[in-house]
């Protein structure tokens, strides 16, 4: 998968690496700003209220 | 001796020979099975990656967006207050949206913590104390009526505004602060873990916490133990004092 990747990337070696490295931020933000905060509520760990539900 | 020595050199040479080759035609040959296990294998190494910037998210992202959300909402409301101090006017500015006082605990952490109205995660998420209105209503210093002032926050991300509620010992003061009297309560009973079902907690006289008559109470609820949600945290104070805010707003001796 990874090796895929690395082959399909234009250019030399610096340059894979460097689209290497603006791929994984990439992937971080979209985690970060949209997967997580969807995922958060989701998973038992952060509920602090007592409640009825 | 020489004989072993011989075949050694041979058998090496050979496979020196042979190494440049297997690199490419390898991968290249690679079969289905090995493709997709190497696949599986790498999807599993992601899923540990994710799993990793999870807990990067949980336990300090959240904090930093909180922090920030908290501080803009905490600076507004001051602003709030400091105008209308200014006698320019209109009182309608209470806004219970931008929060209604802080909560100052100094045995649980050093700064002050906003408090807001309502505990759903959209209001705690911004690093707040919130105060209940479901599935108990709390009733608030400010009104004057004897009641339960209950209040939940994060313990870990978010702000994680009441990571250190272990640290509040029998005695400890809790202090509210509004636009013009800080409220100082008394921690005087812990309840260091219950079901998250128990809401007899933020009863307006809490039975668990030993009182059985009606005052003026304030209620901590959090979870526990940290980095989990299985249990509530809760920790209780009753109302020892009002201070009137003087115009340098001289925080009262306990937080001195």
């Amino acid at each position: 998968m990874y090796g895929w990747i690395w082959r399909h990337l234009p250019g030399n070696a610096w340059v894979k690496a460097f689209l290497s490295l603006v791929l994984v931020v990439a992937v971080v933000y979209v985690l970060f700003t949209y997967v997580f905060p969807w995922a958060e509520p989701l998973l038992p760990f952060n509920n602090v209220t007592v409640d009825n539900q | 001796m020489n004989v072993a020595a011989t075949t050694d050199d041979t058998e090496h040479a050979e496979r020196v020979g042979d190494s440049p080759s297997p690199g490419r035609p390898a991968r290249r040959g690679m079969g289905p099975i090995a493709t997709v296990i190497s696949v599986f294998g790498e999807l599993l190494i992601t899923a540990g990656l994710v799993m990793g910037l999870f807990v990067v998210y949980s336990l300090w992202w959240t904090n930093v967006v909180a922090d920030r959300a908290a501080g803009e909402q905490a600076d507004k409301i001051r602003d709030i207050w400091a105008r209308q101090d200014g006698g320019s006017g209109r009182g309608a500015a209470f806004d219970a949206k931008n929060g209604i006082g802080f909560l100052h605990v100094p045995a649980m952490s050093g700064s002050e913590i906003l408090v807001e109205k309502g505990t759903t995660s959209k209001i705690l998420n911004d690093g707040v104390a919130g105060y209940y209105t479901d599935p108990v209503k709390a009733t608030l210093p400010t009104s004057g009526r004897k009641g339960n002032f209950s209040l939940a926050a994060h313990r870990d991300g978010h702000g994680a505004k009441f990571h250190n509620i272990h640290k509040l010992a029998k005695g400890d003061p809790i202090v509210f602060e509004t636009k013009d009297k800080w409220f100082v309560y008394k921690v005087y009973a812990i309840l260091p873990e219950t079901s998250k079902y128990n809401v007899q907690v933020l009863a307006d006289i809490p039975k668990e916490s030993g009182r059985t008559k009606a005052g003026n109470y304030i209620t901590l609820t959090t979870c526990t133990p940290i980095y989990t949600s299985r249990y509530r945290y809760v920790v209780w104070g009753e109302l020892e004092r009002v201070q009137k805010v003087d115009e340098n707003r001289t925080p009262p001796e306990e937080l001195r």
